[in-house]
């Protein structure tokens, strides 16, 4: 009896304490804009250095994503709702909807706004850590999703840090995000952007 | 009273019944021989096998397959409905295969994209890396940076220069239908619903005439099963089609079979009073018979639709032992067959023109009225025996006296004929009579369209639209044929016509088409991209750039030097290809051929153009060749009508003299004109069925004008007698006009004004009082 008293007191307590996925999908969304910086790693399996690459983004929670590729090549893309855009000469092109590229979209904006109710249909989420240090895990659950990726790592802290795709075939993409700020809004040429 | 001869023929004629009763049996010992389907009944236009095969390639999913939506506000409330309705159908047996997740075989598509890299490209991706290797090379690197292009089935150190993501990129797309990754489901949003497809191929063969009504009666279930969940589902399949026509015909045969039973069977009691009166019913029971014992052994089945407009047989049938019963007003007392003896000569020339009327309907080019032509001429030869050999044995002794108001009715209508000529002239009325022809036939305007031929139930329609809207996939019937001496030729010649079609779609005047040439290039651009592939070393230092080991380069290009050249049973092999795998119809006695399909097609007449000076492209369009063929026949047709009357009346010179026999024509011929006005004047248009009616009731009508011309026991009682036929002809036909099926339905209103107009016009058939009396028949 005593045993079981004690059990049932550290379940409750890890309940009451523990920081959970409802949690962190607030803490996600509560900045309305966030601007920062990425580098991105590809590591291939074949090659010995990743292809790195660098650039800026805005995240708008009504919005959407801006993500400006600058380094080694000059990219501007932009996600929302009604899909993804890359910009050339004349402005923003809307790209074909490929399914598979849509859903995976969806799931990247997902990942970046904590919408974890949108992720947990395609994937088991298991969550550690505390509020200010936290790490989630992606399993798919689709065996369409098996066979594209074994698993996703998410780590962050106020905001998402790092994010870490491994893809069955071997590959795998860092993305770590730095100098995060919620303090400004969107500029006029950020709000253009989206608004085009 | 009764003659030696007339105690024999009912035991000849039992016996005959035993045979054909016995006949009837053995045709019927392994099931009933009914077909449904319509093909069976419009005229064969395909002449050869080729076309016949495509033909029934792209029909073959029409007649298979269930194609279904299932709808919810909520996705995931939509797939698990889905998912669980699948598994229901799998297991209910209808089905051999029901899917509704993309199980896709990711190993077998790499394959695939491996295999073909040479051959899939598209048109626009070759022209960029034959013409500017540069930018192609550039785009590769920025595809490698790019973190949002999707993910590549093929991993990079697999294919360097980036070609399996431009093939997977190329793909048609398939209608608005997305995958939801979750799931592997099918979606498409509208209307604020997301709607999962599910589709559902059935097991035992397209004959089986069960099978539409299984699958009817499984989606029915489905349905309520759905909507207790708030789910909707639309449907669209061939096979509905025919199981709304199955039950639609089941339905009209018990309307028009079983009203025109009671209405006659009523008429025969309220006029001659007598119970044993209803035996006049054997005739058309073995008339019945007869005809459908005809039908199948001549053509091996019987189409519900023969069933349906043969049950008109019912009021031509009773009107042979109506012939003496009627007698019955002025011969006192009636005895059956002495009465028969009187009536014979008339109702054995009632049976020849009647049968060389439905007979000419076998002359037509039409499966279906060969089959009601052969049904009618055996159910009329078995009515008219029944009625000769058989039925006055079992009236023998019968002491008719029947009721006095019909008499009473026929003189009064006589007297208003009488009163009408006093004033007015024969002559004048004559005249009359042909300007409302003339204004009617004015006015009447020719269709045909063998949609008459389904009562296309406007919910299974507005489903299909619906299902086209929501997923973009709106099959049409038509399609081109592409013929060539070999492959190279064969994908040139698609790729001609794909570039005329791509105007069409850029015109919105077409959704889109699927064309071998689309899945893989001709085996001359195999070679381009070769070529063009070996010339890439000078371009490729900004993937160096990248870290990417020069070996690994090199190692790549000598792979791609040694694909061989794919035909196109090697690129219909792997998973992306199964779209176009209907379409490949294999090597033939001269060549090769393949189909294009269509989609989405909002005027067949431009399609016809298309194939114009395309040499080996032939434009496959069933529904328009039909719809010729039954503009050409309306025509021969009424060939047919008038020869039969030629025929008519070298049958009826003997009897009546060529005067009198063309005055007999006549009259049916005006009768035919005046329904044909009608028609007009009503704004009915004339069909093909309309002129089938009418070629019928001349035949039937001539009947009319010889009762009324011989007028055995007197004006009043023949005039009776064919008021009583004509009734009872009615009768059947006229409950055909209700039918939903167009075709039916115009039949029968041809056939009822046809009738009505017979018998107005029947009393003239007689030579006005004042002329010279004409020499009676032999009774």
């Amino acid at each position: 009896m005593r045993s079981r008293g004690l059990m049932l007191l550290l379940v409750f307590s890890s309940q009451a304490f523990a920081f959970d996925l409802q949690q962190l999908s607030d803490q996600l969304a509560k900045p309305s804009v966030i601007h920062g910086s990425f580098i991105q790693e590809k590591h291939l399996r074949a090659l010995p250095q990743p292809l790195t690459s660098k650039g800026t983004f805005v995240l708008a929670k009504d919005h959407g994503l801006l993500w400006l590729l600058k380094i080694p090549l000059q990219q501007d893309y932009r996600i929302n709702a009604k899909g993804i855009a890359r910009r050339d000469g004349s402005g923003w092109q809307m790209l074909p909807g490929k399914s598979a590229g849509a859903e995976q979209n969806r799931i990247f904006l997902a990942v970046l706004q904590g919408d974890s109710s949108g992720l947990q249909r395609d994937f088991e989420l298991s969550l550690s850590g505390e509020a200010q240090n936290w790490k989630l895990t992606l399993t798919p659950r689709s065996m369409l999703l098996k066979q594209v990726f074994n698993q996703i790592n998410i780590d962050g802290g106020e905001l998402v840090q790092r994010i870490e795709l491994l893809e069955t075939q071997g590959d795998s993409t860092v993305l770590r995000m730095q100098d995060i700020t919620s303090a400004a809004p969107l500029s006029d040429a950020e709000q253009h952007d989206f608004a085009e | 009273m009764t003659l030696p001869s007339e105690r024999m023929l009912p035991r000849l004629f039992l016996t005959l019944l035993m045979a054909v009763l016995a006949l009837a049996g053995w045709q019927w010992h392994d099931g009933a021989p009914l077909s449904a389907n319509l093909m069976d009944l419009v005229p064969g236009t395909a002449p050869d096998a080729l076309e016949l095969k495509a033909e029934q390639r792209i029909q073959e999913p029409l007649n298979r397959e269930m194609l279904v939506l299932v709808g919810h506000a909520n996705r995931q409330q939509a797939i698990a409905m889905t998912k669980k309705l699948g598994e229901q159908w799998l297991a209910s047996g209808v089905f051999e295969k029901v899917q509704w997740n993309l199980q896709a075989d990711l190993p077998a598509l790499r394959t695939q994209l491996l295999q073909g890299r040479l051959a899939m490209l598209s048109a626009a991706d070759r022209q960029q890396l034959i013409e500017q290797p540069q930018a192609f090379i550039q785009q590769r690197v920025q595809a490698l940076f790019d973190p949002f292009t999707g993910f590549s089935l093929v991993p990079s150190q697999d294919d360097w220069f980036g070609l399996t993501g431009r093939i997977q990129n190329s793909q048609p797309q398939h209608g608005s239908v997305q995958l939801d990754i979750g799931s592997g489901a099918l979606v498409a949003d509208a209307d604020g619903k997301s709607w999962v497809l599910l589709r559902a191929r059935t097991s035992g063969n397209a004959f089986d005439m069960q099978l539409p009504l299984k699958v009817a009666e499984q989606l029915l279930h489905s349905r309520e099963e759905a909507a207790r969940a708030d789910v909707q589902l639309l449907a669209a399949s061939g096979l509905l089609y025919a199981a709304h026509g199955q039950q639609q015909a089941t339905r009209e045969i018990t309307w028009v079979g079983g009203g025109a039973t009671l209405g006659i069977l009523l008429l025969l009691l309220l006029a001659f009073r007598r119970l044993r009166v209803l035996l006049a019913f054997v005739p058309v029971l073995v008339g019945m018979l007869f005809g459908s014992v005809a039908c199948v052994a001549l053509f091996g089945h019987m189409h519900v639709m023969t069933l349906v407009l043969g049950s008109s047989l019912i009021g031509v049938a009773v009107d042979y032992p109506l012939h003496y019963l009627s007698k019955s007003w002025s011969l006192k007392p009636w005895h059956s067959w002495p009465a028969l003896r009187l009536t014979l000569p008339g109702l054995t020339l009632s049976l020849a023109t009647s049968c060389i009327g439905y007979l000419a309907l076998a002359w037509t080019p039409f499966p279906a009225l060969t089959q009601i032509a052969v049904f009618s001429a055996g159910g009329l030869l078995g009515a008219y025996l029944s009625a000769v050999c058989l039925l006055p044995a079992l009236l023998k002794g019968t002491d008719l006296r029947p009721a006095q108001w019909p008499l009473r009715v026929a003189e009064f209508l006589l007297s208003v004929r009488q009163a009408l000529l006093k004033r007015v002239r024969s002559s004048v009325l004559l005249v009359l009579v042909l300007a409302f022809c003339a204004g009617g036939l004015w006015h009447l305007t020719s269709k045909n369209d063998i949609r008459q031929w389904v009562g296309a139930p406007p919910q299974l329609m507005s489903e299909a639209q619906t299902i086209a809207r929501i997923t973009g996939y709106q099959p049409t019937s038509q399609f081109f044929l592409v013929r060539a001496a070999n492959q190279q030729q064969l994908l040139e010649r698609q790729k001609a016509l794909g570039e005329r079609l791509d105007l069409l779609v850029k015109q919105d005047k077409l959704k889109g088409y699927l064309a071998l040439n689309q899945l893989v290039s001709m085996p001359s651009e195999q070679q381009q991209v070769r070529e063009a592939l070996n010339k890439l070393p000078a371009f490729w230092q900004p993937l160096l750039d990248l870290g990417i080991p020069v070996t690994a380069l090199q190692a790549e290009l000598a792979q791609l030097q040694a694909l061989p050249v794919e035909d196109v049973a090697a690129a219909l092999v792997g998973p992306l290809a199964e779209p176009w795998r209907p379409l490949w119809l294999g090597a033939t006695d001269d060549g090769v051929a393949a189909m294009v399909s269509l989609q989405g097609l909002n005027d067949p007449a431009l399609l016809r153009v298309q194939a114009l000076d395309l040499p080996g492209v032939q434009l496959v369009d069933r529904l328009d060749d039909l719809n010729h063929v039954f503009a050409a026949t309306q025509i021969s047709a009424a060939e047919l009508k008038l020869l039969s009357c030629v025929l008519i009346v070298l049958l009826l010179i003997l009897p009546f003299g060529v005067g009198g026999a063309l005055r007999l024509v006549a009259l049916p011929l005006l009768a035919a004109l005046c329904s044909l006005a009608s028609l007009g004047w009503l704004g009915q248009p004339l069909t093909l069925f309309s002129v089938f009616g009418l070629l019928l009731v001349t035949a039937i009508s001539v009947d009319y004008a010889i009762l009324m011309r011989e007028q055995i026991g007197g004006a009043a009682v023949s005039l009776l007698g064919t008021l009583l036929a004509a009734a009872t002809t009615w009768l059947s036909f006229g409950l055909l006009a209700i039918s939903s099926t167009p075709a039916v339905s115009n039949f029968g209103l041809s056939v009822s004004l046809g009738l009505a107009f017979s018998f107005i016009l029947a009393p003239w058939a007689r030579p006005s009082a004042h002329a010279a009396p004409v020499a009676e028949p032999a009774a």
